[in-house]
């Protein structure tokens, strides 16, 4: 689809907005929405959030190194949810979990939940194992980050193996 | 007291399906059978106590939809006609589900007046009898799953709708907002965009919910909103005491019921100035129920959905004139 404002271009943004009452959508290309003050997406597409801070806060992020490029659930690579600033699925927070843990902390100043728990045994279960996946996914990192002689990444990694070796 | 402040208040849950993708990455067919399974879980029976029904979006009208994000019902991105999306509701909306927005489930509990607590209340119990039927994704370490990282945590926000006509005029309001937000809390108008809130509407809810339970962002938000009634108050106090400020009240009402043509903005502006009036016993005869309903109901789309027809901006300023002169008229 060509963007609506050139003609010429290909559409690649998506804009929804309510103004005066009336509904409307644009598509237009990423040069013409930038034009147009239409940079941003995320302020748009989510004005309850906060989300136009949520890319700066990705770009800060570790590089993939966990090995698993793609979600095994939903097929997402690290890419996808960075550059739209959505998770594929659930399983997306296993398989990235260590490369989305650095933005989740900016964004809420802690990465561990307290609240509520729903009352299912089986989570727990589930929980176990993903904590043991994510401590061997943890140590082939530091292997890596060792093997590359990435000493600031690898003393990062060190400390929450410490951490999770601890909690268990 | 706090009525003359505290409009509503709001708890709204995301919650996903475990076995589905997010919806960002789920198929049409993906999409529709979550919302059929919601139905079936919700509707056609009582369920946790209330009735509910459901609408698919794409059936509704655009003054409709458009209409639902004026009165904060969905969001903008729910107004977009899709066959995944489907509204739940209680008959008076006060309880509503959106299923197929930024997230699967998005529950949300809306009550007039100081009733955070209540409303949380409400939307905990919804949530616990769904998770039985619909298993929500979860996980230890960062919670309720969502597809915003925005959202992890309790995916909970808590808001409080407030009238603080004297705070923005004193332009204490941008000072408070720098504040807030080391607080993990944030404000905003809720007409128009940012903190310059047309009619001196503001929202304030929690921002972060990751690392913090339920109960105290729900106790952080009741005790910031206590001092800034409280700080409201006082400054209206004060405000009133200057007879300009009486005289902008009065001249207020005066055109409010005179009127024969008026845009949204200048009725929303004169509205607020006409709630503080009634609320500092200057202006008698008309209750506060009115001019909050005439907020909402004076908006584009209502209108046109009032009147089942589509207004041109001009027609427009002529009705939303008369029904605010009919309703406001003296008894």
């Amino acid at each position: 689809m060509k963007c609506e404002k050139c003609k010429s271009r290909e559409a690649n943004t998506h804009i929804k907005k309510v103004v005066n009452g009336e509904y409307t959508e644009l598509r237009l290309c990423s040069e013409c929405a930038k034009a147009l003050g239409y940079d941003n997406v995320f302020d748009l597409e989510m004005p309850d959030m906060f989300g136009g801070l949520l890319q700066s806060f990705f770009t800060g992020a570790l590089p993939a190194r966990s090995g698993a490029s793609r979600c095994p659930e939903c097929g997402s690579t690290y890419g996808d949810i960075t550059n739209t600033g959505k998770v594929g699925c659930a399983k997306c927070y296993e398989a990235f979990y260590s490369e989305l843990l650095p933005s989740i902390k900016r964004i809420h100043g802690s990465a561990s939940h307290c609240g509520k728990v729903p009352l299912r045994a089986e989570t727990l279960e589930v929980e176990v194992n993903s904590a043991e996946n994510e401590l061997k996914s943890l140590k082939t990192q530091l292997q890596k980050a060792i093997e590359e002689q990435n000493f600031e990444l690898a003393a990062t990694l060190r400390d929450k193996i410490k951490e999770m070796e601890a909690e268990k | 007291m706090s009525d003359a402040v505290i409009i509503s208040s709001r708890v709204r849950l995301a919650r996903n399906l475990r076995d589905y993708p997010f919806p960002n990455r789920m198929s049409t067919s993906q999409g529709e059978e979550i919302a059929e399974k919601v139905r079936e879980v919700m509707c056609g029976k009582d369920f946790c106590g209330y009735k509910f029904m459901a609408v698919k979006m794409e059936d509704l009208s655009e003054f409709d939809r458009v209409a639902m994000v004026e009165r904060h019902l969905i969001s903008p991105e729910f107004a977009a006609p899709d066959s995944k999306k489907l509204l739940i509701t209680t008959e008076n909306e006060e309880i509503s589900i959106m299923v197929g927005e930024e997230d699967h489930l998005r529950i949300q509990v809306i009550i007039d007046g100081f009733e955070l607590e209540k409303a949380y209340e409400i939307a905990d119990r919804l949530d616990t009898e769904l998770d039985k039927k619909l298993h929500f994704a979860f996980d230890k370490r960062l919670g309720y799953l969502t597809q915003c990282p925005t959202n992890l945590g309790t995916a909970m926000r808590a808001s409080v709708m407030l009238h603080l006509p004297a705070l923005k005029e004193s332009r204490t309001v941008a000072r408070i907002a720098a504040n807030l937000s080391k607080l993990g809390l944030v404000i905003r108008g809720a007409y128009g965009e940012d903190t310059e809130s047309v009619g001196a509407m503001y929202q304030i809810s929690n921002q972060v919910s990751l690392g913090i339970s339920e109960k105290s962002a729900v106790e952080n938000l009741r005790s910031i909103t206590e001092q800034l009634v409280n700080s409201e108050l006082k400054t209206r106090e004060s405000m009133m005491q200057s007879f300009e400020y009486q005289d902008k009240i009065g001249r207020s009402y005066g055109i409010l019921i005179t009127a024969r043509l008026i845009n949204h903005k200048e009725a929303v502006r004169l509205l607020s100035n006409l709630r503080m009036g009634i609320c500092e016993g200057l202006i008698e005869g008309v209750d506060l129920a009115t001019v909050d309903s005439l907020m909402l109901k004076i908006q584009p789309a209502s209108l046109m959905r009032l009147k089942g027809t589509r207004l041109s901006p001009e027609e427009r300023d002529r009705v939303r004139a008369e029904i605010i002169r009919s309703e406001l008229r003296p008894r």
